[in-house]
């Protein structure tokens, strides 16, 4: 998944000249919270409604001033990505910076911009169900040929994946969830265990064990 | 007493030996009640008819059927979902599928025809099925042109699904519909197939509120079950006010079903089918529609379904099955014990996990009502 994929391509932008009271006018009517700020078409910052409500409280050591400027109190320069940069790669920036948003940029045009709402949007796509199918999870050595064989198996039953999900747990392991065009996961799980695989879900049930 | 509508033509609705919704499934519990005494007089349907089948199904979808049935080869078929080891394109599949929507439509016509309060329709079940897509054992949806039946009739109908598996093929049809009162209870979809039915899925339009989901823990226990249903499904219908109660009574909610994860007993079930009941008396006049439905363990399925039907017809319910039923069915109960209708009690050890399912359970049925209250009042 790509940061087109996910982006809000109808960007609400703002000039530098405008002032604080403005962009919060703004930012309530459309009811968001980021706003790139372009000079002449090119992208010179962003600023969000932190920067506007930080200074607007008495509790503030130098509040702003509804006639302040946005040139004055954007974040500058703007951190970017490009459209096709993955949908991960954002959220590592944004997480690691603890920054709300990213405004897209092919070459000099903003073409798009991702929020921390979209990459929420992007979890639910990921692990969402849109077609029937049964859950399945394993546990898998994190070593070449496992997720291979894996969908191998399950392709020889005739069965069709409608998506993967793996992440790393622990050391040298990759849990592995996958949803199946089937209704018979635990005869499948069966058979996956047969082969060797750690099967967790389908789990045995309590009381046969 | 209740309708019963069966017949032996059911059993073409089968996708070969290894399959695991099998027609064998009511022929034993037919047998079962034949052993323990009983004579079941049953009214045999007509099939559906190609025009009853379009009142819910799409025409292109229903060619491609056809189209199977007689043996032609299909392009794309998995596209219809047809052809996957779920849903096999078998030869046949089409009057077979339909002697099986015959059955629930002669049902909802009894009903709406004021001939009979009471009815069971041994087969069907069938709550998988799409408009335009065959899913998880399902080929045409027989609860979905009963219940079109009945609105048709100008009848208000709540369906009470408790297939451990969500009846995601009904709530589709009738997402919209401010007529139709869906409500699931079953292992929760981040378990278990078809994925769906989380309590957030509360309809469309003018039917929005009325579509209800309990989504419960795997390995739920049955005094769990039925708290949170009684939590849930008498203030929902209370809610709703139907006309016809319409039940999908897949037996596959019990601890030994072998494709899902709940852990509801025997007796569980006869006392969910008395409180359905109860709630059809106080509710629609006693108008009430129950089918099968999944159930994937003969040996449970076949008591499952043999004690509805004694339920339904006010029967007592006998402790001891004659042994001769056990030897003649012997190669389908896997040496499990089967001298009773009831599960021994305890039927399993106590689970480790159980007091967190349980207050997992009330919260998910509280969640709920909490989703629901702005529908209701
Ligand atoms: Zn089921």
């Amino acid at each position: 998944m790509l940061v087109r994929d996910i982006m809000t391509t109808a960007v609400i932008t703002i000039g530098p000249e405008a002032t604080l009271g403005h962009v919060c006018e703004v930012m309530q009517a459309r009811n968001i919270r980021h706003l790139p700020v372009l000079e002449g078409g090119r992208l010179v910052g962003v600023i969000t409604d932190r920067d506007v409500h930080g200074g607007s409280t008495k509790l503030c050591f130098t509040p702003s001033q509804p006639e302040g400027l946005v040139r004055d109190a954007m974040a500058h320069p703007p951190k970017t990505a490009h459209p096709l940069d993955p949908v991960e790669d954002a959220a590592r920036t944004m997480r690691a910076l603890k920054i709300g948003c990213l405004p897209v940029l092919d070459g000099e045009n903003l073409v798009g911009i991702v929020t921390g709402i979209d990459l929420l949007d992007a979890l639910l796509r990921l692990t969402g169900v849109d077609k029937a199918s049964g859950r399945l999870e394993l546990r898998l050595a994190d070593r070449p040929g496992g997720l291979a064989r894996l969908t191998a198996l399950i392709a020889e039953r005739q069965l069709n994946i409608h998506s993967i999900l793996t992440y790393p747990e622990g050391t040298g392991l990759v849990r592995a969830v996958l949803r199946v065009n089937t209704l018979e996961t635990r005869p499948l799980a069966e058979a996956l265990r047969g082969a060797g695989f750690e099967v967790m879900w389908p789990a045995e049930k309590p009381w046969r064990s | 007493m209740a309708e019963l509508i069966y017949t032996p033509a059911y059993g073409s609705y089968d996708f070969g030996p290894e399959h695991p919704f099998s027609p064998v499934r009511q022929q034993m519990a037919v047998d079962l009640l034949v052993s323990l005494g009983h004579r079941p007089h049953w009214t045999e349907p007509e099939p559906a008819t190609r025009a009853d089948i379009l009142t819910v199904h799409d025409e292109a979808y229903v060619a491609v059927v056809e189209a199977v049935s007689a043996g032609e080869s299909v392009p794309d078929l998995e596209s219809w979902g047809l052809g996957t080891p779920d849903t096999p394109a078998v030869p046949g599949i089409d009057p077979a599928v339909r002697a099986l929507v015959g059955g629930t439509l002669a049902g909802a016509r009894l009903l709406s025809e004021g001939r009979a309060t009471r009815v069971l329709q041994f087969g069907g079940g069938l709550h998988h099925a799409r408009a335009a897509r065959a899913a998880g054992f399902c080929v045409y949806n027989d609860l979905a042109v009963a219940i079109r039946h009945l609105t048709a009739n100008g009848l208000w109908v709540s369906y009470l699904d408790i297939d451990v598996h969500h009846g995601d093929g009904v709530q589709a049809i009738f997402y919209r519909d401010e007529r139709v009162q869906t409500i699931s209870l079953h292992e929760s979809g981040q378990y278990l197939y078809p994925g769906t039915g989380e309590i957030h899925e509360l309809g469309e339009g003018m039917g929005r509120g009325l579509k209800i989901n309990l989504p419960l823990e795997p390995f739920t226990p049955g005094e769990s079950y039925l708290e949170v249903f009684e939590q849930v499904v008498p203030p929902a219908l209370q809610a709703f006010r139907p006309q016809v109660l319409v039940v999908q009574a897949g037996a596959d909610a019990h601890f030994d079903d072998a494709l899902a994860d709940l852990a509801l007993t025997t007796q569980d079930y006869e006392r969910l089918f008395r409180r359905i009941l109860e709630l059809a008396d106080a509710l629609t006049g006693g108008r009430v529609l129950f089918t099968l439905g999944g159930g994937y363990s003969l040996h449970a399925a076949s008591r499952v379904w043999a004690i509805l039907y004694l339920v339904v017809n006010d029967l007592p319910v006998p402790e001891t099955i004659p042994p001769a039923w056990a030897e003649k069915w012997a190669a389908h109960l896997g040496g499990k014990p089967a001298a009773t209708l009831h599960d021994p009690s305890p039927a399993f050890p106590p689970l480790a996990r159980r007091d967190e399912i349980v207050s997992r359970n009330r919260l998910v049925a509280t969640r709920l009502l909490d989703a629901l209250a702005p529908y209701w009042f």
